[in-house]
């Protein structure tokens, strides 16, 4: 046994992996945040641009084209600048100058503005394809338009758009890499990506550090697909095995 | 030339307007201006690589030897499972060790290589000095290494979607597997890859946004440096920090740069899809 | 794939060819009026015209690059620039890994500067955010003076950290005198120095590779020049508005030389009375 906690304790990968623990909390961190803020905004965004009402449908479709239409690095510098500006006119007077301009604030809110806009699209594709007999269905036993929602569109809507939605949570939580590229350092809150980046700097050594961030980062997304497939199982257990959408393990990974 | 438009633009617009306007033509604006090449050749030879990448991928998926599968599913899975930053950042740190590494082979002794044991490069003589194109260079083949696994997936899923009743035929002509592959199915591909090549493109041009990490005076750092607060008379016009301003453009670019390429991808399956049987 | 990878090993070759011709000169690009990009995008400042006159008379052909402060160590390390010109004060520690000349630009007191109105207990600064710019004498001395009770931060770029002293997302800069006089005095009065002065870290160098002896003697003798013959003192005299602080040296280095000689002739006296 000796052999092993004598390579425990000098492996360097070992040292890796324990020196980016903390930093791994703080991507989790952004991700664990944003996800459930973001969910019900795409949820709402895509119901807007499904909306009949055409200035509701407008103003959601530029939101989601503007969203995915540029990059979230830009995002985050236009929106930390912005709230920059903004700091001594708004945010000093309402005394919360502390908390909007915080990485841990400002970070997980570019997130939210950003990962909607992509869920958002998937919801309204599958939205639209929510099977029309059920609709008629449920008007034909006289349900108003939000009981209508709730027992036909929502769950429809979920059980469909999961394997997609999932996608862009691996995708999201990949994007939490770069909060602390455009958004200042405050003490020693680093992410992955920060550390990584500092280890690489003592000594050079590009391939431990960067191998030790990536599995981080894919140990991570795998646990996503994991936890997310459960979810896919529950949400499907009362179609027939044979009809039942078989949940991908090797996700499709495309934005 | 510069000069005569701002004198027609003030002759439109009035007086008011001149120092405005000569402010965003000024040599600085004007390198802003410029530096836009960086990012279109970065998207262009990105997704060029990105192509020949991909085409190297899904071949390999798709090989008949196991360990080359094995290779490729590696490929593909890997690159896409980490975020692009991490891989974008990588690559050139890696290639430029591993350069150095070859390097050290034949221009470092082993005193010299043991005198430097825990620092890189192991001995002077196999520094890489790298410049400024190097890095674009490199970013370049970066982007296609990431958006390769990308296209990868997309081309072999294409692959798999041309009609096998094409294929048998050309068998039945008498071409070989080889040429069957190349002649046939990387050619009848391309309409059904289209759709998820346009989306590989739109993930790339986004990407390139990254460029100012490698320290590649691309858009985004112009953008910085214009928007940077500055009292100092000496230095240019005096202003606050106008940051936001510059960055709210270049999102605007970021924007029209997608309804752009959406456009061409448009007609670009159009035409792809000529002679092609009407689905729906 | 092969191929590419020859072609790209070759094009490396090629380069480490070309790496000799100039000698370059890494600098940071942001840091008025030290070196800065002028609104013709240009580099310009005080070292930018320095390091052309040294080159000038060191007979050698010279470029400037840009880098990042953070990395600009490193990547002198790495041989992207053979020489750092940036503002980059002599520290104990940075001699550890860069070879400084001669100094160019005598040790600057670093100041405080705050938005106008604030006050601060400067025996007993409690609860501020103070901020610097990364990587520099400053951040060290905040790091290890000041971390207690207060919030530090520390930026990549110099303009960030005026950028945000100006939206009052920090509420004091410590920075160089030399760099915080312009942003003062532009400010419309809105930003203003406070407190006492800081000594932190020598005069300000050139840094090189440590084994670049020969480049460092061309650069030592260069400057010798300029300082002897009154054009350093008067391009510091045009930048910051200080000194002269050179043109006399040569004379105060000749009486502490003869000061040296005196004392070392009373130590022998002293030992040979002891001996005695």
């Amino acid at each position: 046994m000796d052999w092993i906690t004598n390579w425990l304790a000098n492996s360097a990968i070992v040292q890796d992996i324990i020196t980016l623990a903390k930093p791994a909390t703080f991507n989790l961190y952004f991700a664990l945040i944003s996800i459930p803020l973001g969910f019900p905004f795409a949820m709402l965004l895509a119901l807007g641009k499904n909306s009949k009402n055409r200035i509701l449908s407008t103003l959601s479709k530029a939101y989601i084209y503007a969203f995915r239409g540029s990059p979230l690095f830009i995002q985050f510098f236009m929106f930390y600048s912005f709230a920059l500006s903004l700091n001594r006119s708004l945010w000093k007077p309402w005394g919360i100058d502390e908390i909007v301009l915080h990485p841990l604030f400002l970070g997980p809110l570019v997130l939210v503005l950003n990962t909607s806009a992509y869920a958002a699209e998937i919801f309204y594709g599958v939205m639209r394809t929510v099977p029309n007999g059920q609709i008629e269905a449920a008007r034909a036993i006289g349900m108003n338009r939000w009981q209508e929602f709730w027992s036909v569109t929502w769950p429809n809507t979920i059980r469909l758009a999961w394997p997609a939605y999932t996608n862009e949570v691996v995708f999201l939580f990949h994007a939490t890499a770069l909060v602390y590229f455009t958004l200042p350092v405050i003490n020693d809150q680093k992410d992955l990506m920060n550390k990584a980046g500092e280890l690489f700097e003592k000594d050079y050594n590009v391939f431990l550090h960067f191998s030790v961030a990536a599995l981080y980062f894919v140990a991570i997304s795998m646990f996503i697909f994991f936890t997310f497939g459960l979810v896919q199982k529950y949400l499907s257990r009362h179609i027939r095995k044979e009809e039942r959408q078989k949940f991908r393990f090797k996700p499709n990974y495309m934005r | 030339m510069i000069e005569s438009i701002i004198e027609s633009l003030v002759n439109l617009l009035g007086e008011d307007w001149r120092a405005g306007l000569e402010y965003i033509t000024n040599g600085k604006h004007m390198m802003w201006y410029a530096s836009i090449r960086f990012t279109l050749i970065a998207a262009i030879a990105g997704a060029a690589f990105a192509v020949l990448f991909g085409l190297l991928g899904a071949a390999l998926k798709q090989s008949a030897i196991a360990p080359l599968r094995w290779i490729g599913s590696f490929y593909v899975n890997i690159v896409r499972g980490v975020p692009d930053v991490l891989f974008f950042l990588f690559f050139p740190l890696a290639f430029e060790q591993f350069v150095e590494y070859i390097f050290s082979r034949t221009r470092c002794t082993a005193e010299e290589i043991a005198s430097n044991a825990g620092s890189w490069p192991p001995c002077d003589a196999a520094q890489w000095y790298l410049e400024g194109n190097d890095y674009l260079i490199l970013a370049c083949v970066s982007f296609g290494i990431v958006y390769g696994a990308f296209a990868a997936n997309v081309i072999h899923g294409a692959m798999q979607a041309v009609p096998h009743g094409q294929l048998e035929a050309a068998q039945a002509y008498g071409f070989t597997k080889k040429q069957v592959f190349w002649r046939f199915k990387v050619r009848q591909m391309w309409t059904y890859a289209l759709p998820g090549l346009s989306n590989v493109w739109m993930l790339l041009l986004k990407a390139t946004s990254l460029l100012s990490l490698l320290q590649i005076a691309d858009i985004v750092l112009w953008a910085d440096r214009l928007g940077a607060p500055n009292y100092l008379a000496r230095a240019g016009m005096v202003h606050p920090d106008w940051r936001w301003k510059y960055y709210l453009v270049l999102f605007v670019f970021y924007i029209l740069m997608t309804m752009l390429s959406e456009r061409v991808f448009d007609w670009l399956q159009r035409r792809a899809n000529r002679g092609m049987v009407e689905v729906n | 794939m092969k191929k590419l990878l020859l072609t790209m090993v070759l094009a490396a070759f090629a380069t480490t060819g070309f790496a000799a011709d100039k000698v370059r000169f890494g600098t940071e690009g942001a840091y008025a009026p030290w070196n800065f990009m002028d609104d013709n995008g240009k580099l310009a400042g005080f070292e930018i015209e320095l390091g052309a006159e040294l080159c000038r008379r060191a007979k050698l052909e010279c470029e400037f690059v840009v880098n990042e402060w953070d990395s600009i160590i490193p990547n002198l390390m790495a041989g992207n620039y053979d020489v750092i010109m940036a503002g980059m004060s002599v520290t104990e520690k940075r001699k550890e890994t860069v070879m400084f000349s001669d100094e160019y630009y005598p040790a600057d007191p670093s100041r405080y500067a705050a938005a106008s109105g604030d006050k601060f207990d400067f025996d007993n600064l409690k609860g501020k955010k103070i901020g610097a710019q990364g990587a520099t004498v400053q951040a060290g001395y905040l790091e290890a003076n000041l971390k207690e009770g207060n919030t530090i931060k520390l930026y990549e770029k110099p303009d960030q950290s005026v950028a945000d002293l100006a939206a009052g997302n920090i509420d004091l800069l410590l920075a160089d005198d030399s760099f915080l006089k312009p942003v003062v005095d532009g400010s419309g009065g809105n930003i203003v120095f406070v407190g006492p002065g800081v000594q932190i870290g020598g005069g300000v160098a050139l840094g090189m590779r440590p084994k670049d002896t020969e480049l460092a003697g061309k650069m030592n003798a260069a400057l010798a020049e300029v300082k002897k013959d009154g054009t350093l003192d008067n391009m510091i005299k045009e930048f910051f508005k200080k000194g002269p602080f050179y043109a006399t040296e040569e004379k105060s280095a000749m009486t502490m030389e003869s000061l040296l000689k005196k004392i070392n002739a009373l130590e022998m006296r002293v030992k040979e009375l002891e001996k005695k």
